[in-house]
């Protein structure tokens, strides 16, 4: 009975439901799983677990914690890229459930991991089994948007992936909060955190699945007419997901995506300090804090802002948007500092993270252009190693290039510059990509009867 | 494929009232902390 509840079968919408519960359902998700941005508020109260008010011998240190973070990460691209066909072929209902079980058991494993003080008990919890959770649940919704609204996709999975950027701002303050409630004299609090947070997440993600539905076969919304002609660079046939991985296209958009994303990571760590030094004695430490939560919000606004405006302007003018502005913005940056201007700096940056979102929310739009939706969110989940990639490129190659800058005598403000006109070389190759994509060989298409999108006969309706 | 006539289920938009408050109150109040704290940050 339980099994019933999730297959796929049991999640076609019946005449009359609302495509615009799909969004809120897929929120549900997407908002649990943005936790991960936030995750570094515990990483202070858990160098003093044993200490309490200060780290004490036997307490971890900072860089030990840092791993967990990069595992889920990493996890979240492997587990998207092998489980993706399973994701799409059983539905988003189960897809739905077994990430909130992985993302909220994961909490509860951690807890017991900061219980017995045990790290590998966390890297396990969190990384692995917490991470597989982030996979499963980021593509989940993904095809289910981009078949119920067939007339704005890029609309419809930039909410939901403004979702998991908007979620690190629910979390952060949340887990502060829960810590100022567990913590007594003698004991931090994170423990009974994680749990409470295991649990409201698998309950908040459990009411995304509750609510998720398919829609029917032959489904379109109420007036509206399939183009008579194919758009170009938006097919009407559909790609298996591992034939996906034999065309160029696939792996244009890798690099395409890739390269944004180490653009946008390598600053993105690097805001605070860099605003502090390049405005040496203007820019306070509090002050940078305060530019990097604007930039977040500029971070999550992108990811609707951009996927939206890509409905209109089409996936590739966007990218073309995103590489064209981002080179002249990283390249603008070291001039804010040489001419003293806060105000050009916030602004450059607000753009360059909006841009960064924005990369994120219109890919499964255009991988759906490309391919077709019915593996869509397979091979959504095959291209998140892109991410998995430049999360770990990204920060290397700005801390190593900073590192070398300074080294040779170059004054730390001045280190920026370098990195910057590389972030801004990246996206000239990026720009150079996205000049290759074209419509994907006919010799990929699946034949129709592979194609079919749903076993079962389903009464056609319209809705809204 | 042809549609059917566009008909909306009676209770959509309790349900549309529910589901999106359900993501929006707490999105929201993360932003306004966000934003509350970055502008504390600047005074």
């Amino acid at each position: 009975m339980a099994v019933s509840f999730l297959n796929r079968e049991r999640t076609i919408a019946a005449p009359g439901y609302s495509r615009w519960l799909i969004p809120p359902a897929a929120l549900c998700v997407h908002l649990c799983i943005g936790q991960a941005y936030a995750f570094s508020v515990f990483n202070l109260p858990m160098t003093k677990l044993i200490g309490i008010s200060q780290s004490a011998p036997g307490d971890w240190k900072l860089t030990e914690l840092g791993w967990i973070f990069s595992l889920a990460i990493f996890f979240l691209g492997a587990s998207a890229a092998v489980f993706g066909r399973w994701v799409e072929e059983g539905g988003p209902r189960r897809a739905m459930f077994t990430a909130a079980l992985c993302w909220g058991g994961g909490f509860l494993v951690s807890a017991v991991g900061v219980y017995l003080h045990q790290l590998w008990i966390i890297y396990l919890g969190y990384g692995v089994v917490g991470g597989t959770g982030l996979g499963i649940g980021y593509i989940s919704p993904v095809s289910t948007l981009i078949r119920w609204f067939p007339d704005r996709p890029g609309m419809a999975t930039g909410m939901a992936i403004m979702g998991f950027g908007g979620g690190a701002f629910i979390a952060a303050p949340f887990s502060v909060w829960l810590m100022s409630r567990f913590a007594t004299p003698a004991h931090v609090g994170v423990a009974e955190t994680f749990i409470v947070m295991g649990l409201v997440y698998f309950c908040f993600m459990m009411v995304g699945a509750a609510i998720v539905r398919v829609p029917p076969t032959g489904w379109a919304p109420a007036g509206y007419v399939a183009p008579a002609q194919p758009k170009p660079l938006v097919t009407t046939q559909n790609v298996f997901v591992y034939d996906a991985l034999k065309t160029p296209q696939f792996w244009l958009i890798w690099w395409i995506l890739c390269l944004n994303v180490t653009a946008g990571i390598g600053v993105l760590g690097q805001a605070s300090a860099m605003s502090q030094e390049m405005f040496r004695g203007r820019v306070t430490a509090v002050a940078a804090s305060g530019f990097v939560g604007l930039f977040s919000l500029f971070n999550m606004a992108g990811r609707f802002f951009w996927s939206s405006t890509s409905d209109y302007i089409g996936r590739k003018n966007t990218y073309f948007v995103f590489f064209a502005l981002g080179t002249l913005l990283y390249g603008l940056v070291p001039y804010t500092g040489a001419i003293g201007s806060i105000g050009l700096f916030v602004l450059c940056y607000a753009v360059i993270f909006s841009m960064y979102g924005g990369g994120f929310a219109t890919v499964p739009a255009y991988l759906r252009d490309m391919f077709g939706t019915r593996y869509v969110g397979a091979i959504h989940g095959l291209l998140l190693t892109a991410w998995s990639m430049a999360g770990i490129f990204g920060p290397v190659l700005v801390n190593y290039i900073r590192e070398y800058n300074v080294t040779h005598g170059v004054a730390p403000a001045q280190a920026y510059n370098v990195t910057m006109d590389v972030m801004a070389g990246l996206l000239v190759i990026g720009f150079l990509c996205n000049i290759f994509v074209r419509s994907v060989h006919e010799r990929f298409h699946m034949r129709a009867v592979e194609a079919e999108d749903e076993v079962e006969a389903a009464p056609v309706f319209g809705g809204r | 494929m042809q549609n059917t006539p566009h008909a909306t289920a009676p209770g959509n938009g309790i349900k549309l009232v529910l589901a999106w408050g359900f993501v929006g109150i707490p999105l929201v109040w993360g932003v306004v902390q966000t934003l509350v704290n970055a502008i504390k940050a600047f005074q």
